[in-house]
């Protein structure tokens, strides 16, 4: 780790960790060069980010899917009871949640969440500097930069507010969706103007309303980064522990590199639940047609 | 940190996943997880029948014995009385069969000492015939005194 940052000093170490590896368009067209990032308007990708997340969404299917040999009702395997196992939490948890209304497509979409941001925050357990320094490598190597310094490779994607903002956007989707399903159309204004102040003071009451709809996938969103962002913090700030040429500094660096290590396990996994459990109740909340 | 389309790809991934979950991923599991359920709930329903059935048969089991109890009672009583209608009907013909060969045997030994008084006559009178032959002589033959001497016989 020392090896990789020998020549940066802390901030340049912590700076190039928090960046991510950017393809987008620039007046010139499509480049992933680093230097050309501040031409790119929006149409610009978080290679990394997305990438890392599409991967580890074709991991969630092909172990859900595609990881039990044969399905068993009378002897189901290992990764079978992991699976079921996962399934039953998700859907104990949806049932309690729904208990009037019914959408088949809640389970499923807990389930994708719940696994799907698990995996993804897993990501932030791998040693900061491994996956960043062998991308590096092989960019300099294919000749994609000069210096594997320049190469950008951000591993965690729940730590980019694009992706968690990305998928609460999705709820947020489908909550209104649901909302003018299930309400129709009129109930859902309704519903956003007619209190908590009764008719005569809908300006204010769709203030109120709408600012607590927006909340909810910018809270959703933005719970999930933080937590995320800070705890890749903390992981670069104690991998930067490794970079002094002092060995007893090195030595607290890894004795509480595992600390925090243990104790994000069950962050990562909270965040996760979380996640999950918000967008079913955002979601119970959208079918709920009765008047508040 | 800034916000961009990456965004919206997500947004797209999401959809997509989710999608493959609800078509793919959700059904099997959840039908072999409902099938199961069916299975044992139905398992345990077949047992509580066994059971029931079970307690049935025991009832009946019961009442078979007790009737077979009360059968095997009536065929030993009547076996004693049987047995003890034999054992009477055996002494009785053994008590005649004895009272015959006892009046036999008297008869018989009746028979043998009136034989043997008989022959004791006889006897007498020969012998009384010699003696008064030797004492008188000649003088009394048998042919003679055939008379008297008959009557002496049944005399004696």
């Amino acid at each position: 780790m020392a090896s990789a940052s020998g020549e940066q000093t802390s901030a340049e170490y912590i700076q190039h960790h928090l960046t991510n590896l950017v393809c987008g368009k620039t007046p010139d067209g499509w480049t992933c060069d680093h230097n050309a990032v501040d031409q790119m308007g929006f149409l610009a990708f978080h290679v990394d980010s997305l990438g890392w997340s599409i991967f580890l969404g074709f991991v969630f299917v092909a172990l859900f899917r595609f990881g039990i040999p044969k399905l068993s009702t009378e002897a189901p395997s290992g990764i079978q009871n992991f699976v079921e196992m996962c399934i039953e939490f998700v859907n104990d948890n949806v049932q309690s949640i729904f208990t009037s209304a019914k959408n088949n497509l809640i389970g499923p979409m807990a389930l994708t969440v719940l696994v799907w941001v698990f995996l993804m925050n897993l990501m932030d357990l791998v040693p900061v500097d491994y996956l960043p320094t062998l991308a590096g490598q092989v960019a300099e190597a294919t000749g994609m930069v000069e210096d594997s310094k320049d190469s950008y490779f951000k591993v965690v994607p729940t730590t980019d507010p694009n992706i968690t903002l990305g998928m609460a956007l999705a709820v947020f989707v489908l909550i209104i969706f649901y909302s003018i399903k299930i309400k129709g159309l009129k109930g859902f204004l309704a519903e956003l103007t007619l209190h908590p102040f009764g008719k005569w003071m809908m300006p204010v009451n769709l203030v109120l309303e709408g600012v607590n709809l927006i909340a909810k996938p910018i809270s959703l969103g933005l719970r999930l980064f933080g937590n995320l962002y800070a705890g890749e913090m903390i992981f670069i700030l104690i991998a930067l522990m490794l970079t002094f040429s002092s060995i007893s500094i090195g030595l607290l660096g890894v004795g509480l590199h595992l600390i925090w290590a243990l104790f994000h396990i069950l962050i990562l996994a909270l965040q996760a639940f979380i996640f999950m459990v918000l967008t079913i109740v955002y979601l119970a909340m959208a079918h709920e047609t009765e008047d508040h | 940190m800034n916000i961009n389309a990456t965004l919206l790809g997500q947004t797209l991934a999401f959809v997509i996943f989710v999608a493959i979950c609800w078509k793919y991923v959700w059904p099997p599991i959840i039908a072999i997880m409902e099938e199961r359920e069916k299975r044992i709930a139905d398992g345990l329903e077949a047992a509580k029948k066994a059971d029931d059935s079970l307690e049935e048969a025991q009832l009946a089991f019961d009442q078979e014995m007790n009737k077979a109890k009360e059968q095997a009672a009536e065929i030993l009583e009547k076996a004693n009385s049987r047995a003890s209608q034999i054992v009477n009907d055996a002494t009785e013909k053994a008590e005649v069969e004895a009272g015959k060969i006892l009046s036999s045997a008297s008869k018989t030994i009746e028979n043998d000492v009136n034989k043997a008084k008989e022959e004791l006559r006889q006897k007498m009178s020969e012998l009384i015939i010699d003696t008064s032959e030797k004492i008188l002589g000649n003088e009394i033959s048998p042919e003679k005194h055939q008379e008297l001497l008959k009557k002496a016989a049944a005399e004696l």
